[in-house]
């Protein structure tokens, strides 16, 4: 439950950004001598902080034969360091009333905390003592290996279309960077060596590497004292290259049907790729994704669920914000005995019509008020301003664009919308993966 | 917006989540070598507990017998309500018609004397607002609920309130809306977690209504507008509501206005009666869903505790906390840090108006089904038959203190325990003395309380998973009754 908290806490934060004049998130932005950046947001409505520390490595960083490396190592975080034990992270954070996660994703892994304000050193100490002197054992890693090869039966190989998401991203993506999944196969993570631990470390761990990102209550002046006094002798180390995240232009369309025993029916998968994050044509195409499909007045919602009565649930998003190319996705859930033909044509109907014609003054107020709402509900939670902050400065060196992502947003006009759906919403760049029971039910 | 697709939750892997189970090592379970947790204890951590004043909501009651509760907060220009209708939940539904309750609150925004379906949906979006309702299984009260900004409160809250007193139950609207519900029906059937919720609420309810948790095909398929009707016109009741409202407001110039609002809501003579409560089993039985193909068995077990105005609530808290409640609790410790059976190992309890259950549970892989249980089997009897440390305890009641502060980022959380100290009749202060209550809080209690509820002997334990590998397993627990994942019961094994 925790978990899913967590991740709605991030989505909904990067659902939000505020607009000019609106209230927004006011930061300072330091950079220590070891090239750790450092953001600090005060905010002093509730006697709560949040940290993050978002390291500039994910599974893209990630070569072949070794797919699920960069999440077997945020495990390895917790496992202990010179002043903190084997698995005390969790403990010692719950047990002061605080909540603790890390998570990785294609592009980067975090690590934050949310406390109560009289615990800020904790903190900043367990944070600092894992990117100096993290314990890499055998033992660990062998424990660790478990843990993630479990993490991977419960919430892929065990749900229904859990497998789906690797097939669509092998499938849509032709460079190995963005092909394989976060969690790996399991091969390759039984491979993975102590050496390659340490390596992996050492490149991607450095303060250089990293930006360490706090919201709440506190002062900040006492919070950069706290901060040097922590983290400032933690040796740079030479920053890793970039991985070659390109992708060819796609000429025709891909296409596949895969059968799933633990389904009960089918589903379509339908994505399209995309320009990286934070352009104009990835704002055009966010916005699109919400006149499809967000809420009950949504095209999509009032055709085909409602109408036509094709499928019980649609969604079209972008696949998170990326710094290289992405996905515009859609999936679909079939009613019964509906022919997966016809539910496509059905889309691309609707589809076809945001490059026909521009869309609605209505759809338009209705972005701009769920955009005013969301800027204003960012400010609720420490946390979400925290890791979003985080990404944007990692992502795109851009922290302030958490108030400025709803003005871009709102900023795209109805012609690069039509553009952008003409340029990248088309037969010969989408890729469509069928979901299917692997066999009839009997017990139906 | 970006990371709206609700799907990414799959795509971000992360450090902790719920899940459940536990086993002895074996020749081909290479994972099992101990890897013990260390406590090293250098880490800076100021000894203080944070003492935090929640806010105090501001009482009213209408004259229709709706009880009002406001706190205001004008930190953001939010506003969140939610009106909580008692003796109308699914425990009350008629025997044979589970859905009635929850498919009624769904109808809600399908219609009403002035709006259409479209309508709502359209006008809610406009002023972006979220207005919904919804009934659980096993709850005894409808939930209407509404959030938006406090600009426009006013058109908001006039739609949330047209939902609540002019639906019409239209019927082409229902049939849409039960068709897509039937499909909902037959997959959640593809989910362990559903299949395990349903297994051990019938396990330990028995009779009790709070068993289902899900309504049937047929039983949506005999659903009428006029039954509906009937449902809304004599469980929904203002005597009965309790409205609580949480932001950007004025107490003193919102009163009037809901006064006059609910004016059309007349008082009843209805009053909640609950239905008899459901007792803990004497002895143990033993529950398998087959899910051929599974990885992973999902394993529950508990039994009948506690009701919410229980004076042992607290200390059954601090018990469940110590053996489940978290990363540092027993079982996550032993299962997942230790064992490496499983992403996560975990306890609860469900505590209402009637008593539910405690409860442990995990998602294993299959092949250490055997050695799971029997560590839950020995984490469970221990709680009873031990002496549970000194530490141990201050440390689950620190948790559960320390983390009220976390409660005050969000205002919607001091409104969930105003309606909740109103629902079960607390006094005003009851909040206000928690953390000295639970910081109170002795070992001996504890392992009193793990004594007389948390019996291996007695619980009720549920697998989901291949029946073809783990029958025998579960078979060690006593005999096994064994389903489909269809619901029903497989030949009489």
């Amino acid at each position: 439950m925790k978990k899913q908290k967590l991740l709605i806490a991030v989505s909904i934060a990067l659902a939000l950004a505020p607009m000019a004049g609106a209230q927004s998130v006011n930061f300072k932005e330091y950079k220590l001598k070891n090239g750790l950046r450092v953001i600090l947001a005060e905010d002093h409505s509730a006697p709560t902080y949040s940290i993050a520390v978002t390291y500039n490595a994910g599974s893209r960083d990630e070569r072949k034969g070794r797919t699920g490396f960069a999440h077997l190592f945020e495990h390895m975080m917790f496992q202990g360091s010179e002043n903190v034990g084997k698995g005390e992270h969790l403990i010692i954070v719950e047990n002061n009333g605080g909540n603790v996660n890390g998570n990785t994703t294609s592009e980067r892994t975090q690590y934050f905390e949310t406390l109560p304000a009289n615990q800020i050193d904790l903190g900043l100490f367990i944070e600092a003592d894992r990117m100096r002197s993290l314990a890499i054992t055998q033992a660990n890693l062998d424990n660790q290996r478990a843990t993630v090869q479990e993490e991977r039966r419960e919430r892929v190989d065990n749900q229904p279309y859990g497998r789906t998401f690797e097939e669509i991203y092998n499938l849509a993506f032709d460079n190995f960077a963005n092909q394989h999944s976060t969690i790996g196969s399991m091969e390759d993570l039984s491979a993975a060596s102590v050496k390659d631990v340490s390596d992996f470390f050492r490149t991607y761990y450095a303060p250089n590497n990293a930006v360490l990102t706090i919201v709440g209550d506190f002062n900040s002046a006492e919070m950069l004292r706290k901060i040097e006094k922590y983290f400032v002798d933690i040796p740079p180390q030479t920053p890793p290259p970039a991985p070659n995240v390109d992708e060819p232009k796609q000429t025709a369309e891909k296409r596949k049907t895969i059968e799933d025993p633990l389904v009960q029916l089918p589903r379509l998968d339908i994505v399209f790729k995309i320009p990286p994050g934070n352009t104009p044509d990835s704002y055009a195409l966010d916005y699109l994704s919400d006149v499809l499909t967000r809420g009950q007045s949504s095209r999509l919602y009032l055709k085909m669920v409602k109408e036509k009565e094709l499928v019980t649930g649609v969604s079209c998003g972008l696949d998170g914000l990326r710094r290289g190319p992405g996905l515009f996705w859609c999936s679909l859930n079939l009613r019964p005995g509906k022919d997966p033909a016809e539910v496509e044509k059905a889309l691309y109907e609707e589809l076809d019509k945001l490059k026909s014609d521009p869309i609605t003054d209505a759809e338009v107020e209705k972005e701009k008020m769920a955009v005013r709402r969301a800027q204003a509900e960012q400010l609720q939670s420490t946390l979400g301003r925290a890791t979003t902050v985080g990404e944007f400065a990692v992502f795109y060196n851009d922290p302030a664009l958490i108030n400025t992502y709803g003005t871009k947003l709102l900023a795209t006009t109805k012609a690069q919308m039509q553009q952008a759906a003409k340029t990248y919403l088309i037969p010969t760049n989408r890729t469509v993966v069928l979901t299917v029971p692997k066999r009839a039910q009997e017990d139906k | 917006m970006p990371g709206r697709l609700h799907l990414l939750a799959l795509l971000i892997f992360t450090i902790a989540a719920p899940a459940l189970s536990q086993k002895a090592p074996t020749a081909d379970d290479k994972s099992t070598d101990r890897s013990e947790i260390v406590r090293k204890n250098l880490a800076p951590v100021s000894k203080d507990v944070l003492k935090v004043k929640l806010p105090r909501a501001t009482e009213a009651a209408l004259s229709n017998g709706m009880t009002v509760l406001i706190i205001e907060d004008h930190r953001l220009p939010l506003v969140s309500m939610q009106l909580n209708i008692s003796a109308s939940g699914p425990i009350f539904e008629p025997a044979g018609t589970p859905g009635l309750a929850s498919l009624t609150a769904a109808m809600l925004r399908e219609g009403t004397k002035t709006r259409t379906s479209a309508q709502i949906a359209e006008e809610t979006a406009q002023l972006g607002a979220t207005v919904g309702a919804s009934s659980s299984f096993g709850s005894s009260s409808t939930v209407i609920s509404a959030s938006g900004l406090s600009d426009n409160l006013d058109k908001w809250l006039a739609l949330a309130n047209d939902i609540l007193l002019n639906p019409t139950f239209p019927a082409d609207e229902m049939n849409r809306l039960k068709a897509r519900m039937k499909v909902g029906l037959t997959q959640q059937r593809s989910s362990p977690g559903f299949l395990l919720g349903e297994r051990f609420s019938r396990a330990v309810y028995g009779d009790h209504p709070a068993a289902t948790i899900s309504a049937t095909p047929a039983s949506i398929d005999a659903m009428t507008p006029e039954m509906l009707r009937k449902w809304h016109d004599d469980k929904y009741t203002p005597q009965n509501a309790i409205l609580g409202i949480a932001g950007d407001v004025k107490a003193a110039d919102l009163v009037p206005k809901l006064e006059k609002w609910f004016a059309g809501w007349k008082k009843t003579d209805l009053k909640e009666v609950l239905p008899p409560n459901p007792k803990a089993l004497p002895a143990r039985k033993v529950y398998l869903v087959d899910r051929p193909g599974s990885v992973q068995t999902s394993l529950m077990m508990g039994n009948i505790s506690i009701d919410r105005r229980d004076p042992e609530y607290l200390p059954f808290t601090v018990m469940t906390h110590v053996l489940g409640g978290g990363a540092a609790a027993r079982l996550f410790v032993n299962l997942r840090e230790e064992k490496g059976y499983t992403y996560g190992a975990y306890s609860s309890f469900t505590s209402l108006k009637y008593p539910g259950p405690w409860r442990a549970y995990a998602d294993v892989r299959t092949e250490v089904t055997d050695g799971a249980m029997a560590e839950f089997v020995k984490e469970i009897e221990r709680m009873g038959s031990q002496r549970i440390p000194e530490t141990e305890v201050e440390e689950a009641k620190r948790s559960l203190v320390a983390s009220f502060a976390l409660g005050l980022e969000d205002t919607s959380t001091a409104l969930n325990y105003a309606i909740i100290s109103k629902i079960y009749g607390y006094p005003p202060d009851y909040w206000d003395n928690y953390p000295t209550r639970i910081m109170a809080i002795a070992s001996e209690d504890l392992q009193r309380l793990a004594k007389k509820y948390l019996s291996v002997d007695s619980m009720q334990i549920v697998a989901v998973g291949d029946a073809a590998k783990i029958k025998s397993v579960m078979e060690k627990y006593g005999p096994v009754e064994v389903y489909k994942a269809d619901g029903t019961r497989v030949g009489n094994n």
